[in-house]
């Protein structure tokens, strides 16, 4: 009687898991003791005092993916070093602590903040980017000024940077508002022509909705641009075989 | 995951992997002389 390929290639597959049964549970102790003994030695010498390494799962079966127990009094930083040790050991797979997750902040690197708006508002506090009276055309001296903003603005490329028009309380407000967000999208223009990619800017104009504090809204000093960076998150990869803290 | 999982998924692929190779050397050999 002929047997049909299906069914030879199916009881293929059955022996093919059976068998890998039989291998892994006759293999496991000591492939398992090995990698437990190696761990134990390496957490000692991360410092993880009180850590150890459990390469059983909630089953009872062997894993080579340890749960580490312990340790909840050292810190961050510790627990990375152990986790990242233990991770080290050949054979050993994914690291997870029993009182967290694969994902690690403790060991990113810290975050540096820029310090392009207080170089942008150093560079604005004793002069202004002007523009002809009631209009958005810019006055050649703020050409200059443009020149040193683009420069302060460069290193945080890649961020979001907000234009903002402030009037003063001159003339009507759709008037002021519509000049306002005239001038900061001339400022925009202004940037892109200096270099800095027009995605990252955003132009507004608030009219003469918010005076500088102590100043009377029809003070023409209200007249200004205003530059906020605001920082974006960088995308960081995650791998999650990167063991971590917790 | 348990190990024999692991050693099971590691199997299964190979012997896919051994099937799907012989049938295109061979199988569909076969199939265009029938």
């Amino acid at each position: 009687m002929p047997i049909r390929p299906s069914f030879a290639i199916l009881a293929g597959a059955v022996v093919c898991v059976a068998s890998a049964y039989a291998l892994a549970e006759r293999a496991a102790p000591g492939f398992v003791e090995r990698l437990k003994t190696q761990s134990d030695a390496a957490i000692a010498d991360a410092g993880g005092e009180g850590v150890s390494a459990r390469f059983v799962n909630i089953n009872g079966s062997p894993t080579r993916h340890p749960v580490l127990e312990g340790g909840e009094a050292l810190n961050e930083a510790t627990r990375a070093r152990v986790a990242r040790a233990v991770y080290d050991v050949p054979g050993v797979g994914g690291v997870v602590w029993s009182d967290g997750t694969l994902r690690a902040e403790s060991d990113e690197p810290t975050y540096q903040p820029l310090h392009c708006q207080e170089d942008v508002e150093g560079l604005l506090r004793t002069r202004s980017i002007r523009f002809e009276e009631a209009s958005s055309a810019l006055l050649p001296a703020s050409r200059i000024l443009l020149d040193e903003v683009a420069e302060a603005l460069r290193p945080c490329l890649g961020s979001i940077i907000a234009i903002t028009g402030h009037t003063d309380k001159a003339g009507t407000e759709p008037g002021n508002l519509a000049l306002s967000m005239e001038r900061a999208r001339v400022v925009r223009e202004a940037l892109v022509r200096r270099g800095i990619p027009r995605d990252g800017l955003r132009a507004s104009g608030v009219g003469s909705s918010r005076p500088v504090e102590g100043l009377a809204p029809s003070d023409p000093a209200n007249r200004r641009i205003e530059f906020s960076v605001i920082r974006t998150e960088p995308l960081r990869p995650t791998p999650v075989d990167t063991p971590g803290a917790r | 995951m348990p190990l024999w999982f692991e050693l099971a998924s590691l199997m299964l692929a190979a012997y896919g992997a051994g099937i799907g190779i012989g049938w295109a050397l061979w199988g569909r050999q076969n199939q265009h002389e029938e």
